[in-house]
């Protein structure tokens, strides 16, 4: 696409991008948090909840309500939002939310696979399932009995299809190849999502890059800190990093050989970025999480997107600040219905 | 009543609400709406309020009516709407109403859960025949086919080699059957052959009539499919596949016997199944019809009950608990009132302690109420979309309901289109109880809002058309012109007395285009037409030039004598408001400043019509020059309008000049002076403290406990009043800062006041194109087709007239009038900085179900 974004977009997305600003608007600020930790019991959170822009959404809930039941009607709620923005998007919009919505199907697909392999039934994991990256031929997931028949004969013709390219292999689908094709699965998906948004070119790319390198960096640690005492081999497991971020290729190589969080850690000194994240996670007892400083710092990148105009960023911005929100949400209300006060505090505040 | 002139004395009270008699008392105060509530606990969130609790079951409560409502519309039976609202519920019978209508949702809940299944029974069974039948077709091909494969085939035939062997290995041939959705039909197949590599068969074929899906409930278009396939693990998959796509799946029968009894079966049991069907429904419809009968009744109910808990939730409890305390802001009229409803809330709930209330001091701004009536609410509503009053100030809206239909039909006026305004006006002024009306759309609903601002509008707007003499941009001959042509024929005076004269004779006429008209020859103007505009203008050229200047002139005094009217409602504040320095310091130099410049410029118009007459009109000076040498000065002497011209013009200069720098700094300077001398005129206090003044002594009535919160609050008042700084700097910029607003605006506004000629002329011009490009040319053809072409002529016209003259021209100007109102004439006095009196009334909620119920 040209330069110059500006002249155009708004002919095309300007409704959509206008909508979704406002969507933004309607985030829980920290004075919500404040009140909604206040709360004694979930039919608090409902009642506060109720005063902001989630409305009665539970209304039609009959009692007792339930954690689930909260974040079941949320989800909903987001989707229902994402559809609307999907149904009224044009292209490369509309790519651009397709490739959104893969990663919660490459998520279902492996939830469901993972499913047929404890032999639950369909229906009971459905229910689990994000209801951003359904599809329907996710159901017959449980089919397949290798990758390549998995490909050939179920997600052939979904936007999945073209990330298979590296996962063709005969082996059966025992739980630790199942866990190496989600790798592999979002290896390709980060990937070809890197490259849509370098194509893309504009504001586009100066946002999406970012934080696509920044979510792929993010896999690489987080496999690499999941990987310390299995039977993962390290070539194995550098042919699961993600090429696309920043640590490419030096310090996924590095990564390849860590064998413990200090080795790891090193390894993120090199980079300015990562630096202070790991600086900040705190050791063992207390202090924060590696996970919840990495989310903190998406929620940074991710708020900062809405600084610019005339790009697609902010879409996938809002839905994975609401995503942010909604696990928030999550958070306090188990710590309520658990009476597990101490730890209430540790929501990623969404600034 | 005069309570439209200022807002109305509002007092702050007190409620002690015994707790078991809050709850009528409050139902006794939201019915007659007397009472706004102050929030006492705003930093309480709203889960940790007192009555939440009760809000949450009248929550629930308005679930179930919200469902009931909603099945009762599903089920198409009429929701009756009470004529007159059921009061709250006492609380005795909140309890009794919730069991029943629980129990009704539960019973609901069942029937309808009972129905569905039923229902979906049904529809699983009718698709089963539907597939039987159709899978019929596919069978008897296959029967075709059947010898071939029951025996061993000779071995020529290729293409069913594989099932010979598949048949000699043992295995069996299996079939699946069932539905589905038409949208899936082709990634089914695709999937199905993908997944068995083809070792399957499909046929399908489209069912003729569209079915409800059993689970949606949406009528959809079906596909009955039949796959033939071999082998165990084969089967499997593709009853996976079927699961996935959701297809309904139904046996299939092997023999034609089998298949025939099946079918009988399904006959039978579809029979029953509808008349059980029928008998459940027919139950649904008795209980939805007892429910529909008082559902409205409970809606209005609840929602009163839920309005009276949240403001029970801003109510403050004592110290005993035993009794809430409520602070209510009150028109001072009302009070008696206020003590009758809570007298009856107390009999009531038949309380020992009556409930009973305090006026208590403050010294915080009141909202502020304005009684309206369905005449000046529109009125009203046009000040408000500007800014609510302050409180106790001069309410615009008392002199708009004459002043903005005036200055509306100033540019507006024509007699034709103003009568057709206020036809339409009154034909909604007639009809207003009309239920049609009251539940318009939303732009017929603005004029309906607006009925009586639109019967002045027109009214006014006869009135100057009248002055204009203007209907439909044609002039009436009423009373016959004043003036006479044939005079100007006149054979009394000799040939040169003739010349000099300017009078006609035949060759003048037959060569000129233009005659004139001369009113210094006698007997051609015969004095003035007695109303308005002598007709005789509509024919001359120089009508416009004529009007012009007339209107041009009266635009500029209308604005002024309207301005200088605002300056001094200004003063009525200052009174009011016991600011009598006010007066002096700003006041006054504002009129003087407004009246020196622009009174005089009025002064000389007026002067220059009653003095010079057609006579001596050659040697009129002209006003527009001297208005600007009664700034300049010149050195050179003119003839003025009177003799001594330049002393009064210098005297007047000199007053403007000197009202400027008092405009500028005697607010400042004399608050400097009472700041620092502190003298005691006692003009500094403002109209609140002497309020709290007189009612100190009601506080030495309150309770023990009150009394110390009440001395404290007055003492914190005395502190703040001492605290309040005295900032010259600032109050002298604010001052500046208006003062330049002020002189600048005099001369800005008043050229604003233009528009009232420009507009008044657009709207004269604009009547007149359409008649002369429509009626003119319709009435040039001659009779036998003229008649043909007058009706869609005039049709067109009566069509343009309508858009393009009354509702276009007539919103334009309307916004004009607004303009003017709000920034020429308000801003010379009124404020505007308050807030709305909100009743806490039963009224306004809203009385229908589909508004946010449902």
């Amino acid at each position: 696409m040209l330069e110059g974004a500006e002249f155009y977009f708004n002919v095309d997305h300007g409704y959509l991008e206008g909508l979704v600003r406002g969507c933004k608007a309607s985030l829980l600020t920290q004075q919500d948090y404040i009140n909604l930790v206040q709360c004694e019991t979930l039919e608090d959170v409902k009642i506060h909840l109720q005063t902001t822009d989630y409305g009665n959404f539970l209304a039609n809930q009959t009692n007792p309500l339930t954690v689930s039941k909260i974040d079941m009607e949320m989800r909903k709620k987001l989707c229902r939002e994402f559809e609307y923005f999907r149904n009224h998007s044009l292209e490369p919009l509309s790519t651009f939310f397709t490739y959104m919505t893969c990663s919660y199907m490459i998520d279902n697909v492996i939830l469901l696979m993972n499913g047929a392999l404890q032999k639950k039934s369909v229906k009971e994991i459905l229910v689990k399932c994000h209801p951003l990256g359904r599809f329907t031929e996710m159901e017959a997931v449980n089919i397949a009995e290798t990758p390549s028949d998995l490909f050939n004969a179920v997600l052939v013709e979904t936007p999945l299809a073209p990330f298979f390219q590296d996962c063709m292999s005969e082996n059966t689908l025992d739980e630790l190849n199942i866990e190496l094709l989600r790798n592999k699965l979002y290896k390709s998906y980060l990937e070809a999502f890197y490259k849509f948004c370098k194509n893309h070119g504009d504001v586009t790319a100066e946002i999406m890059c970012p934080i696509l390198e920044f979510e792929a960096d993010r896999r690489a640690f987080i496999i690499t800190l999941n990987s310390f005492g299995t039977e993962l081999s390290k070539d194995d497991r550098e042919t699961l990093y993600p090429t696309c971020g920043k640590l490419y290729p030096e310090g996924l190589r590095l990564l390849a050989q860590a064998e413990d969080f200090d080795q790891m850690r090193r390894v993120a000194d090199h980079y300015g970025v990562y630096k202070p994240l790991f600086e900040a996670v705190g050791d063992g007892s207390g202090g924060k999480t590696l996970e919840d400083v990495f989310y903190e710092r998406e929620v940074q990148m991710n708020v900062l997107a809405f600084n610019r105009q005339f790009h697609y960023g902010v879409f996938y911005a809002y839905t994975k600040l609401k995503e942010q929100e909604m696990r928030n949400i999550v958070w306090i209300a188990e710590c309520i219905s658990q009476r597990h006060r101490t730890k209430i505090n540790s929501y990623i505040p969404i600034l | 009543m005069g309570s439209l002139f200022r807002s109305e004395t509002m007092c702050l009270a007190q409620l002690f609400l015994q707790s078991g008699t809050a709850y009528e008392c409050l139902s006794a105060l939201g019915e007659k709406g007397l009472v706004q509530f102050r929030d006492l606990n705003q930093n309480v969130s709203s889960f940790q309020r007192k009555f939440v609790g009760e809000v949450k079951r009248c929550e629930e409560l308005e679930r179930i009516l919200a469902y009931l409502v909603q099945e009762i519309n599903r089920a198409d039976i009429p929701l009756p709407e009470g004529e007159t609202s059921p009061p709250a519920p006492p609380l005795k019978q909140v309890l009794e109403m919730q069991e029943q209508l629980q129990k009704l949702e539960v019973e609901l809940r069942e029937v309808t859960k009972n129905k569905e299944k039923l229902r979906k029974n049904l529809l699983e069974l009718i698709e089963y025949t539907h597939m039987l039948r159709v899978t019929k077709t596919f069978v008897k091909r296959n029967v075709e086919f059947e010898p071939t494969y029951e025996e061993f085939p000779p071995l020529e035939n290729d293409s069913l080699l594989d099932y010979s062997c598949m048949q000699r290995l043992g295995a069996k041939l299996g079939f699946v059957s069932g539905l589905i959705n038409q949208g899936k039909v082709e990634a089914f197949e695709k999937m199905l052959w993908r997944v068995c590599k083809g070792y399957t068969i499909v046929t399908y074929a489209e069912l003729d009539e569209p079915l409800e899906d059993p689970e949606t409930g949406e009528v959809i278009k079906w596909y009955v499919f039949l796959i033939s396939f071999w082998g165990e693990q084969i089967g499997h998959k593709v009853k996976k596949i079927c699961d996935c796509y959701h297809c309904h799946v139904y046996p299939y029968p092997n023999t034609a016997e089998e298949r025939k009894e099946i079918q009988e079966g399904l006959n039978t049991r579809i029979q029953d199944l509808y008349t059980v069907l029928h008998k459940t429904e027919d139950y649904l419809r008795q209980v939805l019809c007892k429910a529909a009968e008082s559902v409205y009744s409970h809606v209005i109910q609840v929602k009163k009950m839920k309005a009276i808990y949240h403001m029970l939730n801003m109510c403050s409890f004592d110290v005993t608990n035993k009794c809430l305390i409520a602070e209510v802001w009150c028109p001072e009229a009302d009070l008696h009132e206020l003590r009758r409803a809570l007298e009856e809330g107390s009999r009531e709930s038949g309380a020992t302690i009556p409930s009973f209330m305090n006026t208590i001091p403050t010294k915080e701004t009141p909202p502020t109420l304005i009684r309206t009536n369905k005449f000046t609410e529109g009125f009203q509503n046009i000040v408000d979309a500007y800014g609510v009053g302050s409180y106790r100030e001069v309410n615009p809206a008392l002199f708009t309901i004459i002043t903005f239909p005036f200055l509306f039909a100033v540019m507006f006026g024509d007699f034709g289109h103003g009568f057709v305004m206020f036809l339409f006006a009154l034909l909604l002024v007639l009809n207003e109880n009309h239920p049609r009306l009251n539940q318009s759309q939303e732009i017929m609903r603005m004029f309906f809002n607006g009925r009586y601002i639109l019967l002045l509008m027109g009214l006014f707007s006869v009135y100057t058309g009248l002055i204009y003499n203007d209907c439909f941009s044609k002039s009436v001959n009423l009373f016959g012109s004043g003036w006479s042509v044939s005079a100007m024929y006149s054979s009394s005076h000799t040939p040169a007395e003739q010349k000099k004269m300017g009078l006609w004779n035949d060759s003048i006429v037959r060569h000129n285009r233009v005659l004139q008209l001369d009113p210094s020859v006698p007997g051609v103007f015969q004095g003035p037409y007695p109303l308005g505009i002598d007709p005789i203008w509509n024919l001359a050229t120089n009508r416009l030039t004529f009007l012009n200047s007339f209107k041009m002139k009266m635009s500029v005094i209308l604005g002024i004598i309207h301005m200088t009217f605002g300056v001094i409602l200004g003063i009525f504040n200052h009174l009011h408001f016991r600011k009598k320095f006010n007066i002096y310091l700003v006041s006054v130099p504002e009129l003087l400043f407004m009246l020196c410049i622009f009174g005089y410029l009025i002064f000389m118009i007026v002067y220059k019509w009653l003095v010079y007459s057609a006579e001596t009109s050659r040697v009129a000076p002209s006003i527009l020059i001297e208005f600007i040498n009664m700034f300049l000065f010149p050195a050179s002497e003119t003839n003025g309008l009177y003799s001594g011209q330049e002393r009064v013009q210098r005297l007047l200069l000199a007053v403007t000049a000197l009202s400027v720098p008092v405009l500028f700094l005697g607010k400042p300077l004399f608050l400097l002076w009472l700041h620092n001398g502190r003298s005691c005129f006692g003009v500094s206090r403002s109209g609140y403290t002497l309020v709290r003044k007189d009612s100190e002594e009601e506080v030495s009535l309150l309770g023990s406990q009150d009394i110390e919160e009440g001395n404290n609050q007055i003492e914190d008042g005395y502190r703040e009043m001492m605290c309040e700084e005295f900032n010259f700097g600032e109050i002298l910029m604010t001052q500046v800062i208006h003062s330049i607003e002020y002189c600048l605006g005099c001369i800005s506004n008043t050229a604003s006041y233009l528009r009232l000629w420009a507009l008044s002329l657009a709207h004269a011009q604009l009547s007149d194109v359409l008649w002369t490009m429509l009626v003119r040319v319709g009435l040039r053809v001659d009779t036998t087709y003229g008649v043909l072409l007058l009706l869609p002529v005039i049709a067109l016209f009566a069509v343009l007239t309508i858009f393009i003259l009354l509702i276009m021209e007539g919103l334009s100007a309307f916004l004009h009038a607004i303009r003017l109102h709000w920034v020429e004439f308000q801003n010379k006095f009124y404020v505007g900085a308050g807030t709305k009196f909100v009743p806490f009334s039963f009224r306004l909620l809203s009385s229908k179900f589909s508004d946010d119920v449902a």
